[in-house]
C-alpha cells in the first residue's frame, strides 16, 4: 500500500511549487510591457478615461498591494473577471468550458502513441537489430525531431485539401451545434464539454462521427510525438528486461518466446514507461497549445495565446497556475503508481 | 504482504492492456449512436456547402445556412464594451443603428431606426421608425435609444455600464458631443450638441451607436456587473436574431429575424466561424467549408485567386498606414526639411507594389480617396534620393541615427510590418541615416509605447469609423490640447501636455492645419468643408509629420455557392448579410 504520510507529504511540497508559479506568472505579467487598461477602452479613449479604468481595476495600486491581492484570491482559485478576451466573465467559468478541450485532445493524442507507441517498441526490441528494429527507431527519431508547427500544418495540406478526406479545422461540423445538458432517465446532467464524448452521451451519431473527423489530425499531431518518445522508451525498457535472469529462467522452463515477452517482460519493462506517460501528459497540454492554433481549435491553448496578446492579467494568471496544477497533480499521480508498482521508491 | 502483491500484479495487469482497452473504447464509440435523440439544437439544415450552383445565373434562393468564417471568436458581443471590429461583424447583424451606411457603399448614409434626420446648429432632429420591434418582442420607440446611450456614458443613470466596462467609443462617438437627449414623444427625439459638430449623424451610424433594447437593459439589473452580461446575448432590431455562442467551438449562430423592419435576410442562418490560420481559412471557402471569409493576407489570395470555386471580392478601403516622425522626442524631426527628406529616400511604391502586393495603393496625405475633402492634386512623395540628401544637407541633419518602432503582426494597413520596416531601414542607410528597428510582438504593448510618446518613429495606421475626414484629420494629427500650452513659433507639443490627444503620435501641432480642421468640425456645408479639408491636405502632405505609406484594401473570399452579386463589401460597417443569398 501507498503509505498515506507519502501523499501527504508529496501534496505538501505542491505548496511551494505553486506559490513558486503564481509568483512568476505575477512578475513576467506586470515586468511585461502592454496595459490592460489601454485595452479595454481601445485606442480611441483618452488618457483620462486610461487613468479611470487603471484605478477601477486596481491597477494603479502599488504593486506589493496587488500581489497581495491576487495571492489572497488564488488560494480560494478566485482570479476575478476576465478584462477582455471573455470580458466580465469569472476566469474560474471560462476554464470550466475551456480546459475540457484541451484535455480531451491531449488525452487522444496520449492513447495514439500509447496505442502505436509501445506496441512498436516492444517489437523492437524484441527483433533487435533487425530491418523492423532499424526502421521504428528512425521513425521515432523522426517523430522527436518534427516539431508540431511543421507536421500540422502537413497533415493538413495532404489530407485535407490534396486528398479531401478530413476537415480542416474545428471540432465538429459547423452544422453541429450541441444543448448544454443530457438526459439520463429522466433528469438532465451537465455535458462533459468534451466533445466526442458529449456526442455519445447524447447519442447523435452524426456528429459523433463528425467530432472524431475533426479530432483525427490534431490527435495524430500530438500523438506522433507521444508515440515516437514512448517506443524509444518501451525498446531500451524491455531490452534491459530480456536479459534478466527470470527471463532465461522462464525459457529454460519451456515456456514460449511469445508469452515469456508478454507475461514476465512487458509488466517489469512497462514501470518506467508509466512513468514517462504521467509526465508527458504536460507535455502535451503544452503541445495542445500549438496544435489547438493550428487546427483552429477553442481549447485554452489558443485562448491563453489571445490573453497574453491583450494582457488580460486575471485569465492569463488563472490559466497557468491551472495548468501548473494540473501538471503537478498528474506528477503526483504518477509518483504514487510509481511507488505502488517498487514499493522501494518510498523510502 | 500477500494482499499488496496480489493487488500490484492486478494493477500491472491493467496498466498492460491500456492498449487493450483504448481501442476497445474506441470501438464502442460505434454503438451510441441510432437513438436520434433530437435534443441536438439544430442538426438540420447542412447549407449545401458545394455550390452546385456555379457562378454564373445569380438566381440565388432564399435559405440555408450561411458560414463566414474569420481569425477571432470574441466572446462578449455588446457593441458598447468593445472598439473591436470582429465584434462589430456580429453585432451588426443583431442591432441597428438610428442612421447606416448604405450596404455596399464608401461610407453614405440612409435611413435606419431613424426615418428623417437632420442636424443644425447644435440640434439634431430624427423622426424614429414606427414599428420595428425588438428581439424581444418590445416595440422600438425613442426611449430605447435615451437608455442606450445614458447606459455607455452616463455615471448617474441606475444602469451605468461602468467605467471599466464602457469602451472608449462611449465619449468618442457620443458622450463627447451630445449634451442632452430630449425625447419629444415615442418616435421624435432630439439630441442637444455640446459644439456644432459636423461629423455627428455619421457618429450615429456607427456599431458602438446600436440601439440596445431598454426593457433588457433594465432587466439585468442595477450594476454594471450584470450590464456586462448583455454581451452574452445581445438583443436588438436587426436581420438576425442571437441564437446561440459557442465558445468551446468558437462559433455564434444567428438566425434570421421573420419579424424585421426591413427586407428580411435571405439565409435562414448565419454561423460565424473561427479559423484562426490566414490559409487554412482560405482552404475552407475554396472547398466550400466557407462561403465568405475576411482577414487574407498575401498568400491566402493567391490561394483563393487560383481556384475556380472562389472568387477575391475586393474593395477601396477607409484607411490609411503611415510611419509617424515624434517631434517631442526625436530633435532632428521638428525641421520639416528633415521629415521631407525621409519621405523621399523611403520607396513606398516598393512597399506598397511588393511587400503589400499590390492589395494597397500609395498614401499621399492623412485621408484615403475615397473621403470628403481628399486633394486630387497632390501625388505621392516619388523615391529620390538625391533630393533627399539636399534636404538632409539644407537642414544639416546628416549622419544621424534613429529608433523605429513596430509591431509585428499583420494589420490591415500594414500587412508585414517587419518586412516594411527593414525596406525604410535600408531606404535610409542608402542617403545615410541609420534605423535601428524596434520589434513589438504585442500590439498592446506597442500601443502602451507610442501613446507615451517613447518611439523616435514608429509605424501605425487607422481604419476609419464613420468615413469623415474629421475621423482621420482630427483624430490623428491635431493635439487636441489648450492653445496655450503650444508656445509659439513651435509646430510641435509634448505629450505629457494635459488632455493631449495620444493617436496623435507625431506630436505635431500646426496652427494653421488644426485652424482648418477645427473649422471643417463646425461646418455643415458640404462644399465648404471639402475645400477646408483639402487646404488642410495640402499642409499635412507638405509638412510631412508621417511619411504616407497606404491605403490597404478590403478583401474578402467569396465562395461560389453565393450568389452573384447578393454580397458587395463594403468600406464601412457591415457585413451585410442580409442581402447575401445562396444558390441552392
Amino acid at each position: 500500500m501507498v503509505s498515506k504520510r507519502f501523499v501527504v507529504k508529496r501534496l505538501l511540497l505542491l505548496v511551494p511549487v505553486l506559490f513558486g508559479v503564481a509568483s512568476l506568472v505575477f512578475a513576467i505579467l506586470h515586468l511585461a510591457p502592454g496595459d490592460p487598461a489601454k485595452v479595454i477602452v481601445g485606442q480611441r479613449a483618452s488618457t483620462a478615461q486610461v487613468q479611470q479604468v487603471r484605478t477601477e481595476l486596481g491597477l494603479n495600486d502599488p504593486i506589493w498591494i496587488q500581489y497581495v491581492r491576487f495571492l489572497g484570491d488564488a488560494v480560494v482559485f478566485d482570479f476575478g473577471n476576465s478584462y477582455q478576451i471573455a470580458r466580465g466573465t469569472p476566469v474560474r467559468e471560462v476554464l470550466v468550458e475551456r480546459l475540457p478541450v484541451t484535455i480531451e485532445l491531449a488525452l487522444y493524442g496520449q492513447v495514439l502513441g500509447i496505442l502505436f507507441g509501445i506496441p512498436l517498441g516492444i517489437l523492437s526490441a524484441v527483433k533487435q537489430d533487425s530491418i523492423t528494429d532499424h526502421l521504428t527507431r528512425v521513425g521515432a527519431l523522426a517523430g522527436i525531431s518534427v516539431p508540431i508547427f511543421w507536421s500540422g500544418p502537413l497533415l493538413i495540406l495532404l489530407f485535407a485539401t490534396s486528398l479531401g478526406w478530413l476537415p480542416t479545422s474545428g471540432r465538429i461540423g459547423t452544422a453541429f451545434f450541441l444543448p448544454d445538458t443530457w438526459t439520463l432517465l429522466g433528469t438532465e446532467l451537465p455535458l462533459t464539454g468534451m466533445v466526442t464524448v458529449d456526442t455519445l452521451l447524447l447519442g447523435n451519431w452524426e456528429a459523433f462521427v463528425s467530432a472524431v473527423q475533426h479530432l483525427f489530425l490534431p490527435a495524430v499531431v500530438i500523438g506522433i510525438y507521444s508515440m515516437a518518445l514512448l517506443s524509444r522508451m518501451m525498446r531500451s525498457s524491455m531490452l534491459e528486461v530480456v536479459r534478466q535472469d527470470y527471463m532465461r529462467t522462464a525459457r529454460a522452463k519451456g515456456q514460449g518466446a511469445k508469452i515469456t515477452v508478454l507475461k514476465h517482460g512487458l509488466r517489469n519493462a512497462l514501470i518506467p514507461v508509466i512513468t514517462v506517460i504521467g509526465i508527458q501528459f504536460g507535455t502535451l497540454l503544452g503541445g495542445a497549445v500549438l496544435t489547438e492554433t493550428i487546427f483552429g481549435i477553442g481549447g485554452i491553448g489558443t485562448m491563453l495565446v489571445a490573453a497574453i496578446g491583450a494582457t488580460d492579467y486575471p485569465l492569463v494568471q488563472g490559466t497557468v497556475l491551472t495548468f501548473a496544477l494540473l501538471f503537478t497533480l498528474v506528477n503526483l499521480g504518477v509518483d504514487i503508481t510509481y511507488s505502488y508498482l517498487d514499493p522501494r521508491i518510498q523510502q | 504482504m500477500a494482499d499488496t502483491d496480489t493487488s500490484r500484479r492486478t494493477f500491472l495487469k491493467a496498466a498492460g492492456s491500456t492498449a487493450a482497452v483504448a481501442s476497445i473504447a474506441g470501438c464502442l464509440g460505434g454503438d451510441g449512436g441510432g437513438e436520434g435523440d433530437d435534443s441536438n439544437g439544430s442538426g438540420d439544415g447542412n447549407g449545401s456547402t458545394d455550390g452546385g450552383g456555379g457562378g454564373g445565373g445569380g438566381g440565388g434562393q432564399s435559405g440555408g445556412t450561411l458560414v463566414y468564417s474569420r481569425g477571432d471568436h470574441p466572446t462578449n458581443y455588446d457593441p458598447q464594451q468593445t472598439t473591436s471590429g470582429e465584434v462589430a461583424k456580429v453585432t451588426n447583424q443583431i442591432f441597428n443603428q438610428l442612421i447606416q451606411f448604405v450596404p455596399g457603399g464608401g461610407g453614405e448614409l440612409e435611413a435606419g431606426l431613424a426615418t428623417e434626420y437632420s442636424l443644425e446648429g447644435t440640434t439634431a432632429t430624427l423622426t424614429l421608425r414606427e414599428g420595428a420591434t425588438f428581439h424581444n418582442g418590445e416595440e422600438f420607440t425613442a426611449a430605447d435609444f435615451e437608455a442606450t446611450y445614458r447606459r455607455f456614458v452616463d455615471e448617474d443613470y441606475e444602469y451605468y455600464l461602468g467605467t471599466e466596462n464602457a469602451s472608449g467609443y462611449g465619449p468618442f462617438t457620443l458622450g463627447s458631443w451630445i449634451d442632452s437627449v430630449n425625447v419629444q414623444d415615442d418616435y421624435n427625439l432630439e439630441l442637444e450638441l455640446t459644439q456644432e459638430y459636423a461629423p455627428f449623424l455619421r457618429n450615429l451610424a456607427m456599431f458602438a451607436a446600436s440601439v440596445l433594447s431598454r426593457a433588457q437593459i433594465e432587466s439585468l439589473g442595477a450594476d454594471p456587473a450584470s450590464q456586462v452580461e448583455l454581451g452574452q446575448e445581445p438583443v436588438g432590431t436587426g436581420p438576425f436574431t442571437f441564437e446561440q455562442m459557442d465558445n468551446s467551438n468558437q462559433r455564434v449562430q444567428l438566425v434570421r429575424n421573420e419579424e424585421y423592419w426591413g427586407e428580411t435576410a435571405s439565409v435562414d442562418q448565419v454561423i460565424f466561424n473561427t479559423i484562426p490560420e490566414n490559409s487554412t481559412r482560405a482552404q475552407s471557402v475554396v472547398n466550400g467549408d466557407s462561403h465568405i471569409i475576411d482577414g487574407i493576407g498575401a498568400q491566402a489570395s493567391q490561394q483563393i485567386q487560383n481556384a475556380d470555386s472562389a472568387t477575391l471580392a475586393e474593395k477601396d478601403g477607409i484607411n490609411v498606414g503611415y510611419m509617424a516622425f515624434n517631434m517631442a522626442r526625436f530633435e532632428a524631426f521638428r525641421d520639416a526639411k528633415v521629415r521631407q527628406a525621409i519621405s523621399y529616400a523611403i520607396n513606398t511604391q516598393a512597399i506598397v507594389e511588393q511587400i503589400y502586393e499590390g492589395f494597397a495603393s500609395q498614401a499621399d496625405q492623412p485621408i484615403p480617396p475615397n473621403v470628403l475633402g481628399y486633394n486630387e492634386e497632390l501625388d505621392p512623395y516619388p523615391q529620390d534620393k538625391e533630393q533627399a540628401q539636399s534636404l538632409l544637407e539644407e537642414a544639416g541633419q546628416t549622419d544621424f541615427s534613429f529608433e523605429l518602432a513596430t509591431f509585428s503582426n499583420p494589420r490591415g494597413y500594414n500587412p508585414s510590418p517587419v518586412n516594411t520596416a527593414q525596406q525604410v531601414k535600408s531606404d535610409l542607410a542608402d542617403v545615410g541615416l541609420e534605423v535601428s528597428i524596434n520589434q513589438f510582438s504585442t500590439f498592446s504593448s506597442y500601443l502602451d509605447y507610442t501613446d507615451q510618446g517613447k518611439h523616435d518613429a514608429c509605424f501605425l495606421g487607422w481604419y476609419t469609423d464613420n468615413a469623415d475626414p474629421d475621423n482621420f484629420f482630427y483624430a490623428l494629427l491635431h493635439p487636441q490640447v489648450d492653445r496655450s500650452a503650444i508656445p509659439e513659433d513651435q509646430d510641435w507639443v509634448g505629450f505629457d501636455t494635459e488632455g493631449y490627444n495620444t493617436l496623435n503620435v507625431s506630436a505635431w501641432a500646426n496652427s494653421e492645419y488644426m485652424d482648418l480642421v477645427e473649422q471643417g468640425q463646425a461646418t455643415y456645408d458640404e462644399g465648404q468643408r471639402r475645400s477646408l479639408y483639402q487646404d488642410a491636405a495640402q499642409i499635412a502632405h507638405d509638412q510631412a509629420p508621417w511619411v504616407f505609406i497606404d491605403y490597404a484594401k478590403t478583401l474578402r473570399g467569396v465562395n461560389q455557392a453565393v450568389a452573384q452579386d447578393s454580397y458587395t463589401v463594403s468600406s464601412v460597417g457591415g457585413p451585410y448579410l442580409n442581402t447575401v443569398q445562396l444558390n441552392q
